[in-house]
């Protein structure tokens, strides 16, 4: 495999604007996606674990009714984040997504009944906990879930080996469409999947720092939260930090400054989900170092197919003005407004007993009002400029 | 050697790889739909709740609300990006193109979907948690933004027919692309089958309401919504089916015949199921509200999206991106080159550039093998290849004929693009010759 392949198989419409943006969007919205993947898995774990004490405690009780819910939001978040990255991805590295795609279409076709038939049953379990059992249909539900993540992981680690692409394809010269092609890399995997510990860790502090002003929870059911957080993080984070440097040393990355700055940073999380008292500045820190792993997920990348000749800058490029002016101004207005009004409402909502008056609170419904506004607009913009397009195409 | 920009080939066997996105696709379609019309009912609900004071109408919308949770978002969020997942194995530079065109009107829907996404969790759990003013604010702009993910994808699938005009060719402009002749009709369309789709999953949750009373009402409600959903469809399916290309009318003269008489017994079907939850809301059960749920999934949906697929034939986008992952024309407003030509002077197997060395001559040794080869990279995006294969089984086209009938019909045919809705597959004469010999052995 080489660049003139590589540009080959770039769309030859180019790219609708700056082939950085693209790769600094991705790199942003797959730490987000990623968090929100982590949380779940270490959340459905947790869940798990709770399903079998809570007979004995009424805190793991408790634990695992919420941990089930968060469970449930975080893979929907997980799914509607991830959408971002897989845009990005191939709009840049197209080479790299089709032929991955093609190889393992099978694998492809069978990680989006993986992940329905996971996350239904997981609703399932949701129910059957309710009425305190269902802990085998939970096992499988997470069973599904994590085959998906295998599978993504799969796909991520074959599209960075461009030169094995052919073999997989055609072993011995006989070309094999199944779309069975099925590789892996261990250690990188298990050193994605042990972020989950310190994710869970401490959304388990935020969690209990969060329900720490209202007199519905007890205090020792406050503390018992926030220990078990401070426990799993300060353990996942060891393992993790381990699996980094034997993943940077199998790399040759280990002495990479970012890869540094990653093993650095994640010593600083471990002192602060110790000593630092709120819990959200951790959480803070925690998303630097999301983007730090995303960063050097990327690096890898752009190093291999550096190394072939392939550089995203280079990618031909047809700006398309309007349709970039459109998501900005979209995002900007409606994404700010619009998640900002029920991310406000969720969290007065939770911080108050009963119903929550938030007609009487006046950042909540400037919000709302602005919020309507934005969509009224947009939609009147939307028909203005579709009606004079095709009435300027149609009688050109 | 320079290639031409086709990627590796996915066959499934039997089905056919571009029908498993089918599949997949008819299911994103029924969750999709129903989510965007179930948004509108709320509002419609919601509304009719705050202003009369109605609490019994909130315990229904949170029934509704659960079901959709789990039913529409679940399964729609996630075949959602599946189809796309399916598309990139099946038909690469085709969902390649649309994402070099359309990824700004994408991610412009996916600050809509995070909305939605955040939205209808707080629609559910907050109907008891907030005051009921703030909760018809979330519900009318939850409905705007559901609106607005099918206002934004709409103008992409459209484009996959064609954009109806010389413009984007000149232009590469997406504005060019994504409003194109049938972007408002089918849009009113679909508008139409999600209030239908609303009605029919609200249909089952009333049916299943202990006060009878309440369930007779909202039943009777459901009937006349799903009414005028069905009434949209029709009106404006008029309207889609003026705008489509000419080889799709041709397409469409030689289907539509066969599934007239379905559809004509499926609306009279439907429009008696609605009738009878106005006239005799009491009749209508939970289980038959499921079965006619799963009637106009397995009947209605499938058929219908199976058409659509069909009439864009033989392209996957833009009409100009061949089903086979072959350019067939000039986009200069891209500076996109036709590749047909090409292919027609080398030869596929000299231009893809995942043919094996040994494969890439044919010798009398291989002939079968590249003729099998060349078979399914030029015509196993549309057609099966096994015998007896279920979805256009290519054996059945060629039954009785012998290498050179085959062979002639490639010839005078497909190379010459005379068939409006097959590709213009223009190739070499040997490599011509190694596909009919090898169906050839396939067929007799």
């Amino acid at each position: 495999m080489d660049a003139t392949l590589l540009n080959t198989l770039r769309d030859p419409a180019g790219v609708p604007f700056y082939p950085v943006v693209f790769q600094a969007l991705y790199v942003l919205t797959w730490a987000l996606h990623a968090a929100f993947v982590l949380l779940a898995i270490g959340s459905i774990t947790l869940s798990l674990a709770g399903s079998g004490k809570q007979k004995r405690s009424a805190d793991w009780k408790l634990l695992t009714a919420h941990m089930i819910q968060t469970g449930k939001i975080s893979i929907s978040l997980a799914i509607l984040l991830g959408i971002a990255p897989l845009l990005f991805t191939q709009v840049i590295y197209d080479p790299n997504w089709y032929v991955t795609n093609a190889l393992s279409g099978i694998w492809v076709f069978a990680f989006i009944y993986a992940l329905i038939v996971g996350y239904m049953l997981f609703y399932w379990f949701y129910y059957a906990n309710k009425k305190g059992g269902g802990r085998a249909i939970g096992l499988v539900s997470f069973a599904f879930i994590v085959f998906a993540g295998v599978l993504m992981h799969v796909f991520s680690v074959e599209s960075i080996q461009p030169n094995e692409w052919m073999g997989w394809y055609a072993p011995g010269g006989v070309v094999d469409t199944s779309g069975l092609s099925f590789h892996m890399h261990p250690v990188r995997l298990l050193f994605m999947v042990s972020l989950s510990a310190p994710v869970v860790g401490i959304f388990l502090q935020n969690y209990s720092d969060f329900l720490s002003t209202r007199n519905d929870f007890t205090k020792e059911y406050i503390a018992f939260a926030r220990s078990l957080g401070t426990t799993i993080a300060s353990i996942g984070l060891l393992a993790s930090a381990a699996l980094f440097v034997v993943w940077m040393f199998m790399e040759g990355l280990l002495l990479n400054p970012l890869s540094l700055a990653i093993v650095v940073s994640v010593l600083l999380l471990l002192v602060m989900i110790h000593f630092v008292k709120r819990s959200y500045l951790t959480t803070l820190w925690l998303v630097v170092v999301a983007l730090l792993i995303s960063g050097m997920r990327e690096l890898i990348r752009f190093q291999i197919m550096g190394d072939l000749g392939y550089s995203v800058y280079d990618y031909p490029m047809n700006i398309d003005w309007p349709s970039v002016v459109m998501f900005l101004l979209t995002f900007v207005f409606l994404g700010f407004t619009g998640v900002a009004f029920i991310a406000t409402l969720a969290w007065r909502a939770g911080k108050s007993e009963g119903v929550f008056d938030a007609s009487k609170d006046a950042l909540v419904t400037r919000l709302a009002n602005s919020t309507f506004a934005i969509l009224i607009v947009w939609c009147l913009v939307y028909f203005g400029w579709g009606m004079f397009t095709v009435f300027k195409n149609s009688f050109a | 050697m320079d290639f031409i920009g086709m990627f590796p080939l996915f066959y499934f066997p039997d089905i056919g790889s571009a029908w498993l996105m089918g599949i997949t696709g008819t299911i994103h379609i029924l969750a999709s739909h129903t989510s965007v019309g179930a948004a509108l009912l709320f509002a419609f609900l919601a509304h009719k709740a705050y202003k009369e004071n109605r609490t019994d109408l909130y315990d229904y919308m949170k029934k509704y609300g659960m079901f959709l949770l789990i039913f529409s978002y679940v399964i729609g969020s996630i075949t959602g990006p599946g189809i796309w997942y399916t598309a990139t194995a099946a038909s690469p530079r085709g969902i390649s193109a649309l994402i070099h065109n359309f990824v700004w009107v994408w991610a412009t829907e996916w600050v809509f979907f995070i909305y939605e996404v955040i939205g209808v969790f707080a629609l559910v759990y907050f109907i008891d948690k907030i005051d009921r003013k703030t909760h018809l604010k979330l519900t009318y702009t939850f409905a705007l933004a559901s609106v607005g993910t099918l206002m934004l994808i709409i103008g992409i699938i459209s484009f996959m027919m064609w954009p109806g005009n010389d413009a984007f060719y000149q232009t590469g402009s997406a504005s060019d692309a994504f409003f194109g002749v049938n972007t408002f009709p089918h849009m009113f369309l679909r508008i139409g089958f999600m209030i239908m789709m609303a009605g029919v999953i609200g249909l089952i949750i009333s049916s299943a309401m202990k006060n009878k009373e309440v369930s007779n009402e909202l039943t009777r409600k459901m009937g006349y919504v799903s009414l005028l959903g069905g009434f949209l469809v029709l009106f404006f399916f008029m309207w889609y089916i003026k705008t489509l290309p000419e080889s799709a009318d041709i397409l469409l003269g030689i289907y539509l015949p066969s599934i007239l008489t379905t559809r004509i017994i499926l609306i009279v079907a439907f429009a008696l199921y609605f009738l009878l939850a106005i006239v005799k809301p009491q009749y209508v059960r939970r289980s038959l509200a499921i079965v006619m749920l799963f009637v106009i999934a397995v009947v209605g949906l499938w058929p219908g999206e199976k058409l659509r697929e069909s009439l864009r034939k033989p392209y996957v986008a833009g009409r100009y991106i061949y089903s086979n992952q072959i350019i067939s024309r000039d986009v200069p407003g891209k500076g996109i080159k036709s590749e047909v030509e090409i292919v027609a002077d080398r030869g596929l197997l000299q231009v893809n550039p995942w043919i094996p060395d040994r494969l890439r001559t044919i010798t009398p040794e291989n002939r079968l093998e590249t003729g099998q080869l060349l078979t399914k990279l030029a015509c196993s995006n549309c057609h099966a290849l096994e015998p007896g294969a279920k979805f256009r089984p290519l054996m059945e086209r060629f039954a009785g004929q012998d290498k050179e009938m085959i062979k002639a019909f490639m010839q005078g045919s497909l190379a010459t693009g005379a068939i409006p809705y097959m590709p213009r597959i223009d190739l070499p004469d040997a490599e011509f010759d190694a596909m009919a010999a090898w169906i050839a052995t396939q067929t007799n």
